[in-house]
């Protein structure tokens, strides 16, 4: 009986590896890369996004002004139309009322504010 | 009445026959929208005056028969521009206002054209283009945009 404990050891040359996980290639970039390069996308994305609400407030604005710069024109030819129509139907009302002898054409506001008709009788 | 109202008991759109009195009958600019959207920086500038005339008599009173005579300016003026448009840059104008009828009148979409009537209408008639309060370059001017 010798003096030097015995253990176990591995047989001479060692133990074969065991495999535990898949050896897989390596394919595609690393994830570092993909996250700098999706950050990266998002961050001009998003710039682009900005730059163009910017445009189309500016374009709004432009539309905005075509229209403001248009109004007085078209106002105008529409207040011809109008003032045509009121004197017509105030005419067409004049002839109805004409055997009426206390009947006065006036507003039914007691204001002297111009307002538009709500009504209008027709032939 | 500016605006059409179907009358009670309608038998179908009334139409009022009766022709304009005197003292409001004036020929009509009888141009449809997108010329008119195309000229519209430029009779802006064109007749100024008349319309800020025309605005300032509106907020006075609201009646149609009280600013007829400054509406009539304004009418002329327009028919005047659109005559000199007509006359110089007749070209240019028609591409636009085609190119705006065919984009559903959206401006980014037509800006060579617009850039070539533009300078048309400065080199003749001295209009410029100017949209107020714009930040930066104005948009019409901008060489790269996201929109185009």
């Amino acid at each position: 009986m010798s003096a030097v404990p015995q253990q176990e050891l591995p047989r001479p040359g060692g133990f074969p590896e065991i495999r535990y996980k898949r050896y897989l290639p390596k394919i595609g970039p690393s994830g570092f890369a993909l996250f700098t390069g999706i950050t990266l996308m998002c961050t001009v994305g998003l710039y682009r996004v900005g730059q163009g609400t910017l445009e189309r407030r500016e374009l709004e604005r432009e539309k905005v002004w075509s229209r403001l710069h248009l109004i007085p024109m078209l106002q105008a030819e529409v207040d011809r139309d109008t003032y045509r129509r009121e004197v017509a139907a105030k005419a067409r009302d004049a002839e109805t009322m004409k055997d009426v002898a206390d009947w006065k054409d006036e507003p039914v506001y007691n204001s002297k504010r111009y307002n538009a008709k709500t009504f209008m009788t027709t032939p | 009445m500016a605006t059409f109202r179907e009358p009670s008991l309608p038998t179908g759109k009334f139409v009022d026959p009766t022709p304009a009195p005197a003292e409001s009958a004036h020929p009509e600019v009888g141009s449809t929208s997108a010329p008119l959207k195309s000229a519209a920086f430029f009779i802006g500038a064109y007749c100024k005056d008349y319309n800020e005339d025309f605005m300032l008599c509106k907020d006075e009173n609201n009646d149609p028969a009280h600013c007829l005579k400054e509406g009539r300016k304004v009418t002329r003026c327009a028919m005047d521009l659109i005559t000199k448009l007509r006359e110089n840059c007749e070209k240019e104008w028609v591409a636009h206002y085609q190119c705006l009828e065919k984009n559903n009148q959206e401006y980014y979409a037509c800006r060579k054209q617009e850039r070539t009537f533009n300078e048309c209408v400065f080199s003749k008639l001295n209009l410029e283009k100017v949209i107020p309060g714009a930040s930066g370059t104005p948009i019409h001017l901008r060489k790269d945009t996201i929109y185009n």
